[in-house]
């Protein structure tokens, strides 16, 4: 709950996990297949993550990994972390795998996540002080939302100095002492 | 301090590390005669013509501008310590230390109000963008070697006010990313887990591992 009002961290519990239900449950319109309202003992059913997580901590359903940190997903990133397309796999990867890697029983994920962060980080590093705009718009759709926040603020401090660099107004005049005397209206 | 700034993430702008470098002191030649100041933040003058002291760089930009004074270019912004300081920084990894902490503001504050007071202006601030951009690199690469470390720390010497303040908002939230995946706490020790949070499920003791060693 440390970041209740955190917009990203918000939707990051939107993504969306399978879960399978270990007891019966009424009353509720969850599983789109059912014709009933209740879902049955043993079904599978997709859900956002802050559902899936307050049904698993109490037991009503088991979480199973998402397909975004499949073994897949692993040797893809353990053979070039950079030239992975971690979008649109999961926009928050990084936020989501570590809200799910202690309910789902993963212990390699943290040594997981902090690897691929790792060689990711080097070519973030190299493009974002440098690159130009124009050049690095298609490296940045390979990106994640942690990563492009990580590659926006090197871009604006970098601008933000260069803009004081080459100058310009220095002064700004407040509106109010423009005007030698009032309209008269 | 630095509220106003808020879509940027650096806490300072680079307007607000202009602004602390203006205290550094700087020498003048003034031309006319004035009474000591006596300000908050120290005595300076009293002033006569011709003969060198020591003021703010505020003081002395505003009497640059009214036309009372000559401002005397630091000692290292010289062509000849200028040129020794960027063979030394192109020579090592290391940042050279001969620099002053504020070199980049204060050497365009310069270059804005003083332009007739620098001998060589032209070389002089080519020499400087030059070193600026070696040094800037330099922190670059020394940025990309920090990752290998376990520790996730980095170690760069004699940054400038203005260096730290470019790469700040970018190191800042990379440490943060290094040190929230780094954290033991991601590969949960399933005792404490059980008792911390009575709703949940007790791991499988068929998969348990001791926390990574140190």
């Amino acid at each position: 709950m440390a970041d209740y009002y955190d917009i990203d961290d918000i939707i990051a519990e939107e993504e969306i996990v399978s879960v399978v239900f270990q007891k019966a449950v009424n009353g509720v319109g969850i599983d789109p297949s059912a014709e009933t309202d209740c879902v049955e003992q043993g079904s599978k059913v997709e859900l956002p993550f802050w559902l899936a997580h307050e049904l698993h901590i109490r037991q009503v359903t088991t979480m199973k990994l998402p397909p975004c940190f499949n073994q897949k997903t692993r040797l893809e990133l353990g053979a070039d972390a950079a030239c992975v397309d971690l979008r649109s796999r999961c926009p928050y990867f990084y936020e989501f795998g570590c809200k799910i890697a202690p309910l789902v029983g993963d212990r390699d994920m943290g040594s997981f996540l902090l690897s691929a962060f790792k060689n990711r980080y080097q070519e973030v590093l190299a493009k974002a002080h440098t690159a130009s705009f124009a050049a690095a718009s298609k490296f940045l759709t390979l990106l994640t939302k942690e990563e492009t926040n990580l590659y926006e603020a090197a871009q604006s401090s970098m601008a933000a100095f260069k803009k004081w660099r080459v100058g310009g107004p220095r002064f700004q005049r407040a509106a109010v002492l423009g005007r030698k005397r009032k309209p008269t209206d | 301090m630095a509220g106003q700034s808020d879509s940027n993430p650096s806490l300072f702008s680079a307007e607000e590390v202009e602004f602390m470098a203006e205290d550094e002191l700087i020498e003048i030649v003034p031309n006319m005669r004035m009474e000591p100041l006596n300000l908050i933040c120290g005595d300076y003058g009293p002033f006569f013509p011709q003969m060198v002291t020591q003021v703010p760089l505020w003081l002395a930009i505003a009497l640059k501008k009214r036309g009372k004074c000559a401002i005397r270019p630091p000692s290292w912004m010289l062509i000849e310590s200028l040129t020794r300081i960027l063979e030394s920084e192109r020579e090592s990894q290391e940042a050279s230390q001969v620099l002053p902490f504020h070199y980049v503001e204060i050497s365009r504050l310069l270059f804005d109000h003083a332009r007739e007071d620098i001998p060589d202006v032209y070389m002089v601030r080519s020499l400087i963008e030059d070193i600026r951009d070696v040094r800037l690199h330099k922190v670059e690469t020394s940025l990309e070697s920090f990752e290998g470390a376990r520790s996730s720390a980095v170690r760069i010497m004699n940054l400038s006010a203005m260096e730290v303040n470019v790469v700040r908002p970018f190191v800042g939230r990379a440490l943060q990313a290094f040190y929230k995946h780094g954290s033991p706490d991601l590969i949960p020790n399933p005792e404490r887990m059980s008792n911390s949070n009575r709703w949940q499920q007790p791991a499988d003791p068929g998969q348990r591992r001791p926390l990574r060693k140190r």
